[in-house]
């Protein structure tokens, strides 16, 4: 229980200051949102336009005031408003987050689900079939952009085989844009998990258990599995960050209305209170994925975590 | 108690018969699904280019507009008389409602315009600040600031797009044969007929979905998920018309390719680098490369009567003559210099239109030969790019006679100081060969204005005149007899050529 209220309590700190730093850098960036918006926007640029933007968007009060106000409102579910929509950021996000956070999630379940039977099988025969494919499929996403190879299957299954409907925002376009972010996740959790095994068997206990009549598979699954699936959950962890610029190219690619497009545009027109929220949702994307992977691997194993 | 096959039989074909009557109308109105580079950023019509949108979506309308021979004709006006030297009055059709039953009244539109006048500088290109008054139902008053011998034409311009502003900072309401029934930012509008615009109920709903990528566009409509795919890049286009299955369209359109010089960056300001600059591009190689169009005569597609009527030339050699001759000479690289500063230019363009995207390394090759090195680079919001002056070089596709009037396109983005003249174009030969355009109505007159601005543009080169394109659609067979015209200001129409 007190490791949990520390872990909160530092997660707590790590996200304001997350939060402080980028609001400073945000707020820095040598463009300012308004001259940005006049030129776009071709608004007359003159004083009594600039200073009401600037009033309208907070932008004529000090730093610190601003930031404080902002995470006043921040905690109490106002995100401010987009500069550019002039929408409701939290409106914006609660109706495209959903689905960007569904493909990162289920991209990284997906690529947990298949790394560990063929890290085992890569494990239990190295050099055999599932090891030569896991390598291959690790170099393979190492050197081609998820892009280009969702272009790819795009045009495989749906315009020679017509097995899917690729940009109708379905079950099964959804699948392959999930299929697409868990390949590179999949390629390294599974070199990861064999790699651990692998180690495993080198070490005196893996020897002592074989001893007792344990086949090389039973031994691996028993004795060597446990450590291995925990040096992957620390792997995930790294992969969570991965995750989230995959899911980003696939909406683009497929067109699905989540937050990337809509980031993409933001970033340009230096649209602070959505950069902010990104950089926020972000951060408590990440910890979220440590504090998970900590406790199952507390569960897992209470003396190294 | 078991029931005899044939009645069972019977009962399976009138449930099945049932359902399918049920079901048949369900499948008849299946929105079009539409696809495009495009989408307006947002439902504000007086923000930045949203009035062109708005428009093109088949949202709003204008007072006068472009058919698709490219006359001005009347869209919500029914004409325009001039009173005065600065006053004009209009008269409106009568029986025309927005999209929410209201009826389109001289004051409902004065307000939008009067708001758009105010927000959009882009507005002001032809005859500065207009003021309104709404004289009664049907008529309308506008003073100009300029004297305008054409109003029609200013009012065929894409900001001025007409709409109710609605009250509480609610959205505007349109008048177009479509009306906004739910809009997603950067990705999907979805669009229903507008009940109150004729031939609503012929009408199907539209989804509009917005493609980062032309490449996936095309993979779209080949995959059946599209009924309209409008933009297909070129090189995509001709693979498609191989294709028996597929329909690929190609118009000319009103668009002109072309390379906007920065005059005020250090080494683009000296007139000979530009000018060797258009003579080193060579622009038939541009049109194969985008596997159409002509090379371009000037600033207007070729069929229009104020177009320039020869190529413009290719000459690298007399392109090189002019570097030697300004003091820029070829290095061991290949690269000219001058004073120990290299001959290195940034060149931009945007990814919305592909086919600049595709001539971006075409012209890099073409300058190389005459040593000027190239660094190049795709950017997504490319007016706010090319505003904040940090390039050379800015490939650009613009309509330059989207009104059927060359005047609006020298007035918004070549004269001194115009809210769009991204070159920093300013020379007041020019401004006073454009002011002409104040002066008279007479449609000779005007076309002897464009060639004058145009052969002044030649001489100073702030903007390089590349290819007068040709560009592709898809339909599926649902929308075989849609035809594209307008270029890409009027993509949803009324007359939109669904098949039933």
């Amino acid at each position: 229980m007190k490791r949990l209220a520390s872990w909160g309590l530092q997660t707590a700190l790590g996200l304001l200051v997350v939060s402080f730093a980028a609001f400073t850098i945000i707020t820095l960036m040598p463009a300012d949102p308004v001259e940005i918006a006049i030129r776009t926007w071709n608004l007359p640029a003159t004083d009594e336009t600039v200073a009401a933007l600037r009033q309208d968007w907070g932008l004529d009060r000090p730093l610190i005031s601003r930031y404080l106000r902002w995470g006043w409102d921040f905690l109490h579910g106002d995100w401010g408003r987009s500069f550019r929509t002039g929408e409701p950021v939290l409106t914006e996000f609660l109706h495209r987050l959903p689905l960007s956070l569904s493909i990162g999630i289920a991209g990284l379940c997906l690529a947990l689900m298949l790394a560990l039977p063929l890290g085992f099988a890569a494990a239990v025969k190295p050099g055999g079939l599932a090891d030569r494919f896991s390598r291959l499929l690790s170099v393979f996403t190492q050197s081609t952009p998820v892009f280009a190879t969702g272009l790819v299957l795009i045009w495989v299954f749906g315009v020679q085989l017509r097995w899917i409907r690729p940009f109708a925002n379905d079950g099964a376009s959804l699948v392959l844009a999930i299929t697409l972010v868990a390949l590179h996740s999949t390629a390294v959790l599974t070199r990861v998990y064999r790699q651990s095994l692998q180690e495993a068997a080198t070490q005196p206990w893996f020897a002592t258990a074989r001893a007792k009549g344990l086949s090389e598979t039973q031994a691996l699954w028993r004795h060597a599995h446990p450590s291995a699936f925990y040096a992957v959950l620390a792997a995930v962890h790294s992969e969570a960050g991965w995750v989230i610029g995959s899911a980003a190219a696939m909406e683009i690619l497929f067109g699905l209305p989540g937050i990337s497009q809509f980031l993409v545009q933001s970033i340009s027109m230096r649209d602070q209170m959505v950069l902010q929220s990104y950089v926020m949702v972000v951060a408590f994307w990440m910890v979220s994925v440590d504090l998970l992977a900590r406790l199952i691997m507390l569960r897992l194993e209470p003396r190294l975590t | 108690m078991s029931i005899p096959f044939r009645p069972r039989l019977s009962g399976a074909l009138i449930a099945t018969s049932a359902l399918v009557a049920v079901a048949w109308p369900v499948a008849a109105t299946e929105p079009l699904r539409v696809g495009a580079t495009f989408i307006t950023s947002g439902v504000d019509p007086a923000k930045g280019s949203n009035g062109w949108a708005l428009t093109s979506h088949g949202v709003g309308e204008n007072l006068f507009t472009v058919d698709r021979q490219g006359k001005l004709v009347p869209e919500l006006a029914e004409k325009a008389e001039r009173t005065g030297e600065l006053t004009w009055t209009i008269t409106l059709k009568a029986g025309r409602r927005f999209s929410d039953g209201s009826p389109v009244t001289a004051a409902a539109l004065a307000a939008g315009f009067e708001r758009t006048f105010a927000n959009n500088k882009a507005a002001l290109a032809t005859g500065g600040k207009l003021s309104f008054a709404a004289a009664d139902d049907l008529t309308l008053k506008v003073s100009t600031e300029r004297p305008v011998p054409l109003i029609e034409a200013l009012f065929a311009e894409w900001p001025l797009i007409a709409y109710k502003p609605s009250a509480e900072g609610g959205q505007a309401i349109f008048t177009g044969p479509y009306e906004i029934a739910d809009f997603k930012a950067d990705a999907a509008l979805q669009l229903k007929p507008n009940t109150h615009f004729e031939g609503a109920s012929k009408r199907a709903s539209v989804t509009l979905k917005r493609f980062g990528d032309a490449q996936a566009m095309a993979l779209a409509f080949q995959s059946g998920e599209l009924d309209l795919a409008f933009g297909l890049p070129s090189e995509i286009a001709t693979r498609l018309k191989g294709d028996p299955a597929l329909t690929v369209k190609s118009f000319a359109v009103g668009y002109q390719y072309f390379a906007f010089l920065n005059t005020t960056r250090p080494v683009v300001q000296d007139k000979s680098v530009r000018q060797a600059i258009d003579l080193a591009v060579d622009r038939k190689e541009l049109a194969a490369a985008i596997n159409g169009g002509t090379p371009a005569t000037g600033a207007y597609a070729p069929y229009f009567p104020f177009a320039g009527s020869q190529a413009r030339p290719t000459d690298p050699a007399k392109a090189a003559a002019i570097l030697d001759a300004a003091g820029w000479t070829k290095g061991a690289d290949g690269i000219r210099a001058k004073d120990g500063k290299a001959l290195k230019l940034l060149a931009i363009t945007y990814p919305q239109r592909p086919d600049l995207v595709t001539m971006l390394p075409v012209v890099k090759a073409q300058l190389a030969r005459i040593g000027i090195g190239l660094d190049t680079q795709i950017v997504d919001n490319i007016s706010e790019a090319a505003a904040s002056g940090n390039f050379d070089i800015a490939l650009w596709a613009q309509h330059t006679a989207p009104s059927g009037d060359p005047a609006f396109f020298l007035n918004s983005m070549l004269r001194s100081g115009a809210s769009l003249n991204y070159t920093k174009y300013a020379s007041p030969d020019f401004d006073a060969i454009i002011d002409r355009f104040a002066t008279t109505g007479d449609p000779a007159e005007r076309i002897q204005i464009a060639l004058d601005a145009q052969a002044k543009l030649f001489d100073d080169v702030p903007v390089s005149f590349l290819v007068s394109p040709v560009w592709y659609v898809g339909v599926s067979e649902r929308l075989q007899g849609y035809e594209p015209w307008g270029s890409d200001y009027h993509v949803l129409r009324a007359d939109i050529g669904e098949s039933k």
